[in-house]
């Protein structure tokens, strides 16, 4: 009986708890470009890129930005085992996205695909659409911070309320990502334009700033870094199926 | 209306019902730990937690430190020839040195002079099974941390006797202790009395005692160094470089 009513009981939270889902743009796919089913089209156009009060980003300038395809999940410990047979993982993380990965192992893996990573001009317009919204998801949610110091991966297709407008997973949390960009700035101590790479998103868990990471915050990394936070989607232009 | 910012509709009391049953199934000790670190009856003459300028002080276990005498190091477990260590042996390895900031998970950092050496000295000598992916440390303090193998040979981390041009004191963990800049503070082990080389990964202190990860990797955030006066500053994630830090080449 005590089982029982926990179940109902949890059962009963859940629902409670339960989101709306997030809006999509209405995208319409020219007849000529094919879709892989695990890639998302995001179409040509402008975008807001940057927040004002964030002077190390665009500041909220509006960027055209060419139509191109780009991953629906971040890329998983198991698809990255099928490239790299030595790469091992729990098998109940098969789903999980891979992460200890340097950003060479990430651009050959996406090579080996034929496609190539994002540049953060694409992947913060995947994130944001066209809105110039903070979070992916648009609305504010409280961070579902428990007080645990560390992150908590997931399954790359979890959450589907916090996905993109245009139905991309994983951009606001889960783990971050590399992006083909150099992280170029002019504050003098990291002014060197080839040392770091661009890495975008944001975790799901974290001990000490309880707040998901805004869609056009940058953070950057050494490109030969690896870290259990760090992994990557894929991307590649309109035309990558072809041939 | 409103309560605590949440609007009082049919989801609001189902969510607010559903939880206050819920929590009935659980015991009090999931929600609520006794925190005994700043216990004002700790002996001063202890080892503990001291809120020292330029660098705190953390202890999980308060204790009146090593006699160096009566101290050696054990490295043992899968390994070809398992080694005790006097403190002076630890003098006969290949010495490096390096300035790194020690991040703390409660927030605050600082940074020191490390004198020690790296973890492939101890490699080379044990000579570990092949099968030996993970390490295991146990310290004088009843501490314990465990590691991959991979992490402990990465160039920036070291086995440490020396702090700031002189051995460790008491506080810092004499007369050994570990460094890995890129792990929050509780991964930095002092006082360690044997190191063991396994096959599976053991749990650590503090994920056995309280909200803390093993891995313990540090992640992007913010940092409140103490020589910055802890105002708050930004963090890529791994070892932490400040503007004002001098970073390797």
């Amino acid at each position: 009986m005590k089982y029982f009513l926990l179940f109902a009981f949890s059962l009963m939270f859940f629902f409670a708890c339960e989101k709306d889902g997030v809006e999509q743009i209405n995208v319409i796919i020219p007849e000529s470009i094919v879709v892989p089913e695990d890639m998302v089209y995001i179409p040509s156009g402008n975008f807001i890129m940057g927040h004002p009060d964030d002077p190390g980003t665009k500041r909220g300038e509006a960027i055209i930005q060419e139509a191109f395809l780009i991953d629906r999940f971040e890329v998983t410990n198991e698809q990255f085992s099928f490239f790299n047979p030595s790469y091992t993982f729990h098998p109940k993380r098969a789903r999980f996205p891979v992460s200890m990965v340097t950003f060479e192992q990430a651009e050959n893996y996406c090579k080996s695909n034929g496609r190539r990573l994002p540049n953060e001009t694409e992947w913060e317009k995947a994130a944001r659409g066209t809105d110039g919204r903070k979070w992916p998801w648009k609305k504010y949610y409280e961070h579902p911070n428990n007080g645990f110091s560390g992150f908590i991966p997931e399954a790359v297709d979890h959450r589907e309320e916090w996905i993109s407008p245009y139905g991309v997973y994983g951009m606001g949390h889960n783990v971050w990502e590399w992006t083909s960009s150099w992280y170029i700035s002019d504050k003098a101590f990291e002014s060197d334009p080839n040392r770091y790479k661009v890495i975008r998103g944001g975790l799901t868990q974290t001990h000490t700033v309880i707040k998901f990471t805004p869609t056009f915050f940058r953070n950057k990394m050494e490109p030969a870094a690896f870290f259990n936070f760090i992994g990557f989607r894929c991307a590649c232009s309109v035309n990558c199926q072809e041939g | 209306m409103k309560i605590l910012g949440q609007k009082t509709n049919r989801r609001f009391f189902l969510s607010l019902f559903s939880l206050s049953t819920l929590t009935s199934f659980f015991p009090a000790r999931v929600f609520g730990v006794s925190d005994y670190r700043n216990d004002k009856n700790i002996p001063k003459q202890y080892i503990q937690n001291r809120d020292r300028p330029g660098f705190f002080i953390r202890s999980a276990n308060p204790f009146m430190g090593v006699d160096v005498e009566e101290w050696s190091l054990s490295v043992r477990g899968m390994v070809k020839n398992p080694i005790d260590y006097k403190y002076e042996d630890l003098f006969g390895l290949k010495k490096k040195s390096q300035v790194s900031r020690l991040k703390c998970v409660e927030c605050w950092s600082a940074t020191a002079k490390w004198e020690g050496f790296l973890f492939q000295e101890l490699i080379d000598h044990v000579r570990p099974d092949p099968n030996a992916k993970y390490v295991y440390f146990q310290s004088a303090d009843s501490y314990y941390e465990s590691f991959t193998l991979e992490e402990l040979v990465r160039p920036r981390v070291l086995m440490v006797y020396r702090m700031n041009g002189q051995l460790l004191s008491k506080d810092h963990g004499f007369p050994l202790r570990l460094i890995a800049p890129f792990k929050y503070g509780y991964k930095n082990i002092k006082y360690i009395t044997s190191i063991e080389f396994t096959d599976s990964r053991k749990r650590n202190y503090w994920s056995n005692h309280g909200p803390y990860s093993i891995d313990g990797t540090i992640q992007p955030g913010i940092d409140h160094p103490l020589d910055y006066k802890k105002k708050p500053l930004p963090i890529n994630g791994g070892e932490v470089f400040h503007p004002f830090d001098k970073q390797p080449p």
